[in-house]
């Protein structure tokens, strides 16, 4: 790391409107995009903010820094690593009891930081007023009214974090109430040099009097008895005048320091509640009408994909076709062509295919998700993901994974246990992405109409929900049920939307396009070396005599997994026919057989590098096994009814 | 005393203890969610669906599992707000 470019952190609570914050400074211009969770890697953006030079990270929202959450463990490990020169703690002002509690943690931590009271406008709202001045005076740090959504206090919040950066700002620990104080400070002058974490005695004692069983206390027992011994006896001496757990008894600490500057530093006028959204929640989140907004938010999903996704792809493709035709005639059939036609296939059927479903579907993600119903969704469906074995807080990355299983995967990262994560990350390539509906579409709603589309989605939320209840069997540790906020509703910013949406679409091309072109580029020079009949001798007992269909379509089995829209393209290529004229080669069952083993046979080439990327190679490997069972099942159940 | 799963809806009601394992323990006291909290139910998801609860004292919304809010022991509270 350049240790001329000063870091700058920006930590929150979740729905705080960090990443709202850090995109409206540093997004647009940041080098790199931002998917920071699980991996230890470092992940920087450099920006020029104001003609200075910043190293920017936003780290993901968190309630607390506590080492026994594996999450919360990757940020305080994070922020050891990075040594910040500067935290913006972002602040929701609307609760601002409750997002206090992460900022006595950060000053007990003792980086220089300074106070992004963010949402003002929401405060407001809600008859809270919250006098920044005073707020600065009681925690000792500068404190800049915001409203990220709005791009509100910018300005005054970048002139306090240079100011910061330049005088640095020094930070003064929270005091806790008489005994816990004093068995604290007891504790941080009795720590040896070489144990204290991030230059600071206080905070270590701190995490140590909290840590239950942590690595570092057991290492710590091994190393010096004696101290921990002392450290048993403080515990113990705290947990018997108080009659609760250490921990608990520090968290309640924070929890009502937090609460009396909450009071002291804002002013709540009655009568102006927001009874507008206690109504409307009541409406979304009730036992009927509740479901029925929900049929209606897929509707409006399906309808985008259909409606928006189908005409734009039509219009996209056309030209596409136009070119490959004039590049074969300019071109010829040799070697040049086929590597000409892998990179048009690769970057023109990324473009065409799965953008024209994708964006709009992250700029409706994006929408549900800055309004706060992703959350309201996930209370709705929690106890139907219960019967699955999961809780509500799945729910977004199954629905995000409609759009596409690679971000749905990244999604994941907001479950707390790794059995969730694993079941969801395995149960996503089940979900049908974009890339599927196209063939379904044409394969199924052309060939046998609309109903048949319908119900093939409908089977496929029951496989789904089928695969997940077999998943769960396996792992035995029941999830630790649901905890989900409900965050405020809010009106959702088109710009925001649009940044969220970009920054997105930017990681996807990022990370799926070059695998995609590779894949067109390896399936073209295939065909051009004539390996094709080979795959498809390989494949053929398993094409024709395990699933019916004629022998040509082996290779579409490859082209499925490097991309699933291509099987379609491919099957047309391999059977010689025109779309129009399908059904002269192929009958309707087998449309329906091919359509289910290239749905559910393998996850593409991205959604197995992603997997493979954030729960490991175990679970890619599984889930690839997994998938070529349920597909061959389906498959020839399929065949045996019809 | 009863658990919070068998709370009425629409009442103030405070937090008399958290109970269950520490890791939930833990998360709920991070999300604002201690003894001696005013908290009321807003809402029930059906077939034995989650609690909708509001933190009256910090002000925040939370969904609940059942089991969880099983492990939250609260009483009725006569002061209200």
């Amino acid at each position: 790391m350049d240790n001329d470019i000063p870091t700058v952190i920006f930590l929150g609570q979740p729905n705080s409107g960090k990443s709202t914050l850090f995109n409206a400074i540093a997004g647009p211009k940041a080098l790199t995009s931002n998917f920071p969770g699980t991996s230890y890697k470092h992940t920087h953006s450099e920006v020029n903010i104001e003609g200075r030079l910043l190293n920017v990270v936003d780290l993901p929202g968190t309630y607390s820094l506590n080492p026994s959450e594996p999450a919360e463990k990757v940020i305080l490990s994070h922020l050891f690593q990075e040594r910040p020169d500067l935290i913006i703690n972002v602040v929701d002002a609307s609760i601002l009891g409750r997002s206090l509690e992460l900022t006595l943690e950060l000053l007990e931590l003792g980086f220089p930081m300074i106070i992004a009271l963010n949402m003002v406008d929401l405060a407001e709202k809600k008859g809270i007023q919250v006098d920044p001045e005073n707020l600065e005076k009681r925690l000792g740090v500068r404190v800049a009214p915001t409203v990220a959504s709005h791009g509100r206090g910018l300005k005054a919040l970048l002139e306090a974090a240079f100011f910061c950066l330049d005088n640095r700002c020094p930070l003064v620990s929270p005091h806790w109430s008489g005994d816990v104080e004093e068995e604290v400070k007891r504790l941080a002058e009795r720590l040896p040099k070489e144990i204290i974490v991030a230059g600071n005695p206080r905070f270590t004692a701190i995490k140590l009097i909290e840590a239950e069983k942590t690595f570092c206390v057991e290492v710590l027992a091994e190393a010096d008895p004696e101290l921990k011994r002392d450290l048993d006896l403080i515990k113990r001496r705290i947990e018997d005048k108080r009659r609760a757990p250490a921990y608990e008894v520090i968290a309640a600490e924070r929890h009502h320091l937090a609460l009396k500057i909450s009071e002291e530093t804002s002013r709540v006028r009655r009568g102006r509640q927001r009874s507008w959204e206690r109504r409307v929640d009541d409406i979304i989140m009730h036992p009927v009408l509740g479901y029925l907004i929900l049929g209606l938010i897929f509707l409006a999903f399906f309808f985008l994909i259909f409606k928006i996704g189908g005409p734009l792809e039509g219009a996209l493709l056309g030209p596409l076709a136009r070119l490959r035709a004039f590049l074969s005639g300019w071109l010829g059939a040799g070697l040049i062509f086929h590597v000409a036609d892998g990179l048009l296939q690769g970057i023109g059927g990324g473009a065409a295919i799965v953008l024209p479903y994708f964006v709009p579907l992250l700029f409706f993600m994006a929408f549900l998700e800055d309004l706060g119903y992703l959350a309201r969704a996930g209370f709705l469906l929690d106890t139907f993901m219960h019967r699955i074995g999961l809780h509500g807080k799945s729910v977004s990355p199954f629905i995000l994974g409609f759009g596409c299983n690679v971000p749905a995967v990244l999604s994941t990262r907001v479950l707390e246990s790794r059995r969730d994560r694993v079941i969801t990350s395995l149960l996503i390539p089940f979900i049908p992405c974009s890339a599927r509906t196209t063939i379904v579409l044409a394969l199924v709603a052309f060939y046998l109409g609309p109903a048949w589309a319908l119900g093939f989605y409908f089977f496929n939320i029951l496989l789904v929900a089928l695969v997940g209840r077999l998943l769960s069997l396996f792992f035995r540790d029941p999830s630790p049920g649901l905890i989900l906020e409900i965050p405020s509703l809010k009106a959702p910013s088109p710009v925001n939307m649009a940044r969220k949406t970009y920054l997105q679409l930017k990681s996807f091309v990022k990370f799926a396009w070059p695998l995609l072109v590779g894949g067109s580029l390896v399936l073209s020079l295939l065909q051009f070396l004539g390996l094709d009949k080979v795959l498809n001798a390989a494949f053929s007992p398993l094409v024709v005599h395990g699933l019916g269909l004629p022998e040509p379509l082996g290779i579409t089995l490859v082209f499925g997994f490097l991309r699933k829209e291509l099987s379609l393209i491919m099957m047309l290529q391999a059977l010689g026919v025109e779309y129009t004229n399908l059904l002269t080669v192929i009958s309707r069952e087998q449309i329906l057989v091919f359509t289910v083993f290239v749905s559910f046979f393998i996850p593409c080439l991205s959604t197995f590098a992603i997997l493979w990327k954030e729960t490991g190679k175990k679970v890619a490997f599984l889930s690839v096994g997994l998938s070529i069972g349920v597909a061959l099942l389906v498959s020839l159940m399929v065949r045996l009814i019809f | 005393m009863f658990t919070l799963a068998e709370a009425p809806r629409g009442r103030p009601l405070r937090i008399v203890d958290v109970q269950g394992r520490e890791g939930v323990r833990r998360r709920l006291f991070a999300l604002g969610f201690h003894k001696d909290d005013l908290i009321e139910v807003n809402s029930h998801g059906i077939l034995r669906g989650p609690l909708l609860i509001k933190n009256l004292t910090s002000d925040s919304s939370v969904a609940l599992g059942r089991g969880i809010a099983g492990k939250i022991m609260v009483d009725l509270s006569s002061d209200g707000q």
